[in-house]
């Protein structure tokens, strides 16, 4: 998400007489601009009389770290100790209506670095001036630190509790300054996890730990088979299990099916068990993804969208002294986070309640509304901690699913997913083919590249209308071929065309939601063509973003120099020089691969592999990334974001996929959906490049590299190129 | 349904539940202490794991009928004031993310702590490798089991 340039401020005098400033987001900065009288600001400080300082978060913590972020910006600016920040979770509804709450992008700091430092600067000009006032000084002899005004000459000090009803009378400055970066005291450091102590000590509360008084447990037998229904049920055995109150069908998530809701989750378990239903298998039956697989490479004799045109890419192709082709695969991928979907509501005649895990509350809270007719008062979602969410809460299904129930038990209840329902029912990430061509002079120069990108766009918010497509930059951006048509190379000359395939696989934003895909066949193939060109394949990334311009598609500015930065640096740092010598047992290699996310942070990562000699076990041993995302507001929060996201990379490199058969998911839990564990997990190194740019997202961002790096390692160490994921023994074999 | 007596963090816990249900759901459905998490239900994620006279077990996997007459140990009793080596050397390398594994893994190290004093990276690959944190936290797991073990031993 971009940061405007302007944060609108309000200041005024709170109603228990403490200092509220509030600051609302660039999104609705138009509404604003026409519209003053419907200012309504989407978070607030406020400063009590005690000295409680409290500030609403606007977005979820589900571990990327925002409920220590931003306390950290709104501290900088207002001079306190960010540990005494009290937080509130902001809801949807009432002053933060039409505010953005929904936690996706990448965007939780990036998104509120300047607005919350705007507003801890207003309520700290605000103090100075109240103190001045009180000690009838020159406001330029005060200056605030650590939660005090003090008068310098005087050495006086006034808490800001004492100041919070003076400073409320105070006009609010239309432009108050901000620190300079050399001046930060936090910005840039190392700050521990404000929510650390609660979870080390299981206290810290998710949406399967919410209790609500009189409250049902509910679980839900899923039709299994994509667009299926209930064809039929037998309740009588379910409802005579010791524990189970209602059995009843439940329409309007994405998977139709029975819920049990029972005094606790086991009884709800067994009821489950011996429920009996029956399906209709609905349209999909058939669907299977190794098939679909083949479909989608049967599109590449389709035109498709051409998203991308630079020069004749054809005609270089018919001078070219060598050509190149491959086909690259992607799987279906699940999410998988460690809670599974669940919510709990209170659904009554007039009012509705709702705890959920979710990434988008302002979804559940207008949903509910629309659904059910209930005026926005009456609708309250209160957003939990967060145990994992990785996009997969973007979607509120399993928030309707639990307001129909506790409307029709008319009962709170809390709904939960087992974890094969959370593997097999989801949003998941699409699966693609990419086809990639290129042309090479005798020298080994590039001249041309070809890309024909096959998937299917994303179905969680609808699919794109024929009058959407027309507009090929949004249809690209809003669309599934990231990573292909903002290919940050400078090829003489390139042509990217982009097939959609449909498929009733419901799909989603997965953690870097479709560069993974792409960006694992664009910088495997670029290694391809370092190769067959007997170029060193990171030097080639390099000449290829030469002079290191700015590279403009649509509203997208790639910044080929900090590209190449990254590139250098990670080439520094790694001894890539020298390739890794092999071991009597052991083939080692290094590989490399770089992105950029919508042109807003850059980052290059190399990978070191080994494979056994009989390539029947590969290692990866640690993976370097350099990342540069502008300033760096919490250095700790960064690096635990890489780190995480090279873990998730390679959990898909390695391991993951959803495979479909007859219009079934198969895949049930860890055990046949793999992710990285201890054991596996490589040591991992981090390099911020310093910045005074705008912050930007690191959250996704060190996913898409992490698989193609290990790719080229793997190619590097064996010479067999594996362009299948995920990567297992088997396919280096084959 | 029938009695049970069970010792959970030193107390006499009574509970009236189906000889069959989970420990887990014992725990967090009729005692209400949420901080064994359900990650998976089958006994392969480690985000129910509690002790069960000093062992890591998965509370998921252990009948109520089964547990009567042993002292388990969850993440709310393993110091009284939250102050275990493992949980002070969690908050010290700052490992947790979305946090939600990380009482079971924190039961699962201080369980192998009070084994091995002094583990190697072997040993905690053996212990921590049946767990599942989707965050990818594992590096600083690592460092922090290496800091409680050190820690454990001054005090």
């Amino acid at each position: 998400m971009r940061v405007s340039r302007r944060a609108f401020l309000n200041a005024g005098a709170a109603a228990g007489a403490g200092l509220i400033v509030g600051f609302r987001m660039p999104g609705v900065a138009q509404a604003a601009d026409a519209a003053p009288a419907a200012f309504r600001p989407n978070a607030y400080i406020e400063i009590a009389p005690d000295d409680t300082i409290t500030l609403w978060v606007t977005r979820s913590e589900m571990g990327q770290g925002v409920r220590t972020t931003l306390p950290v910006l709104l501290a900088e600016e207002l001079e306190v100790d960010p540990g005494r920040v009290r937080l509130e979770q902001a809801m949807p509804g009432a002053r933060f209506k039409g505010i953005r709450l929904r936690t996706s992008g990448s965007g939780s700091s990036s998104g509120t670095f300047r607005a919350l430092r705007l507003a801890g600067a207003t309520a700290r000009e605000m103090l100075i001036a109240a103190a001045a006032q009180v000690w009838q000084v020159d406001r330029s002899s005060c200056r605030a630190a650590l939660g005090s005004v003090i008068h310098t000459p005087s050495g006086r000090t006034l808490g800001y509790g004492r100041l919070a009803g003076a400073a409320a009378r105070q006009t609010p400055p239309s432009d108050p300054p901000l620190k300079d970066a050399r001046n930060f005291r936090l910005i840039g450091t190392r700050v521990k996890r404000t929510d650390g102590p609660a979870i080390v000590r299981g206290g810290a509360v998710y949406g399967i730990d919410v209790r609500v008084p009189g409250m049902l447990v509910a679980v839900m037998e899923r039709c299994p088979y994509l667009g299926g229904k209930v064809a039929g049920f037998d309740a009588s055995k379910a409802l005579a299990t010791p524990g189970v109150r209602h059995v009843v069908p439940i329409k309007s998530g994405i998977s139709t099916g029975v819920a049990v809701a029972a005094d606790n989750t086991w009884a709800a378990l067994k009821g489950r068990e011996s429920l009996l239903v029956t399906w209709d298998p609905g349209p999909n039956r058939d669907f299977d993804s190794e098939r679909f697989i083949r479909t989608m490479e049967e599109a590449f004799s389709k035109d498709g969208y051409p998203i991308r045109r630079d020069g004749d890419a054809e005609g270089a192709m018919g001078s070219a002294a060598t050509t190149l082709e491959a086909v690259y695969e992607y799987p279906f991928q699940a999410h998988a986070p460690l809670e599974t979907m669940n919510c709990t509501a209170d659904m009554r005649k007039e009012s509705c309640e709702v705890w959920a895990p979710t990434q988008t509350p302002e979804t559940a809270f207008n949903d509910i509304i629309k659904t059910y007719g209930l005026p926005p008062e009456a609708v309250q979602v209160h957003t939990t901690l967060l145990g994992g969410g990785f996009g997969r809460r973007l979607f509120v299904d399993y928030v309707h699913e639990a307001v129909e129930l506790s409307k029709a038990i008319g009962k709170p209840v809390q709904l939960l997913w087992t974890r094969p329902d959370d593997m097999r029912h989801g949003f998941f990430h699409p699966a693609s083919v990419d086809r990639l061509r290129a042309g090479l002079s005798a020298d080994g120069t590039a001249l041309a590249w070809l890309h024909k990108a096959v998937g299917s766009d994303l179905s969680m918010f609808g699919l794109p209308s024929e009058e959407e497509k027309k507009d090929l930059q949004r249809y690209a951006k809003d669309g599934s071929p990231w990573g292909a048509y903002d290919n940050p190379y400078g090829f003489p000359a390139m042509k990217v065309d982009y097939v959609p395939v449909d498929s009733p696989v419901p799909t989603g934003a997965w953690r870097a939601v479709e560069y993974p895909s792409r960006v694992f066949a664009r910088e495997s193939f670029i290694d391809e063509i370092a190769r067959a060109g007997g170029k060193d394949p990171l030097r080639l990334r390099i000449d290829l973003l030469r002079p290191g311009n700015i590279l403009e598609l649509g509203d997208q500015r790639i910044d080929r120099g900090r590209m190449i930065k990254v590139l250098e640096i990670a080439r520094d740092k790694t001894g890539w020089a020298t390739p890794l010598s092999s071991t009597k047992d052991r083939l080692r290699g290094r590989g490399v691969a770089v992105n950029s996310y919508f042109g807003e942070s850059y980052v290059a990562e190399v990978a070191e592999v080994s494979v056994a000699r009989d390539l029947g076990d590969l290692r990866v041993h640690r993976v370097a990334c350099v990342v540069d995302c502008g300033v760096a507001i919490n250095l700790a929060g960064l690096e635990g974001q890489i780190e995480s996201g090279i873990t998730w990379g390679l959990s898909a490199a390695l391991h993951g996929k959803i495979d479909f058969r007859d219009g079934r998911a198969l895949q049930e839990s860890y055990t046949d959906f793999e992710v990285m564990r201890m054991d596996e997990s490589p040591a991992i190194e981090t390099h911020v490049v310093p910045s005074q740019a705008p912050p930007s997202g690191f959250g996704e961002h060190s996913v898409p590299p992490v698989a193609p790096a290990v790719a080229n390692a793997v190619f590097a160490a064996t010479g067999r190129r594996v362009r299948r994921l995920p990567i297992t023994p088997a396919r280096l074999r084959a | 349904m029938a009695a049970f007596t069970l010792t959970i963090n030193g107390r006499k816990r009574r509970v009236d539940a189906d000889p069959e249900m989970p420990l887990l759901w014992v725990l967090r459905d009729l005692l209400h202490m949420t901080g064994t998490k359900y990650g998976c239900g089958a006994g392969v994620c480690g985000a129910c794991t509690v002790h069960e006279n000093n062992v890591a077990v998965r509370s998921c996997q252990i009948a109520v009928s089964q547990a009567a007459g042993k002292r388990y140990t969850t993440i709310e009793g393993l110091a009284d004031a939250g102050d275990h080596p493992c949980q002070r050397a969690w908050i010290e390398e700052d490992v947790a993310q979305c946090g939600y594994c990380q009482p079971g893994m924190i039961m699962t190290a201080a369980a192998l702590i009070r084994d091995k004093s002094d583990p190697t990276d072997a040993d905690i690959d053996t212990a921590l490798s049946d767990s599942v944190c989707r965050c990818g936290t594992y590096q600083r797991m690592r460092r922090a089991i290496h800091r409680a073990a050190r820690e454990g031993k001054r005090t």
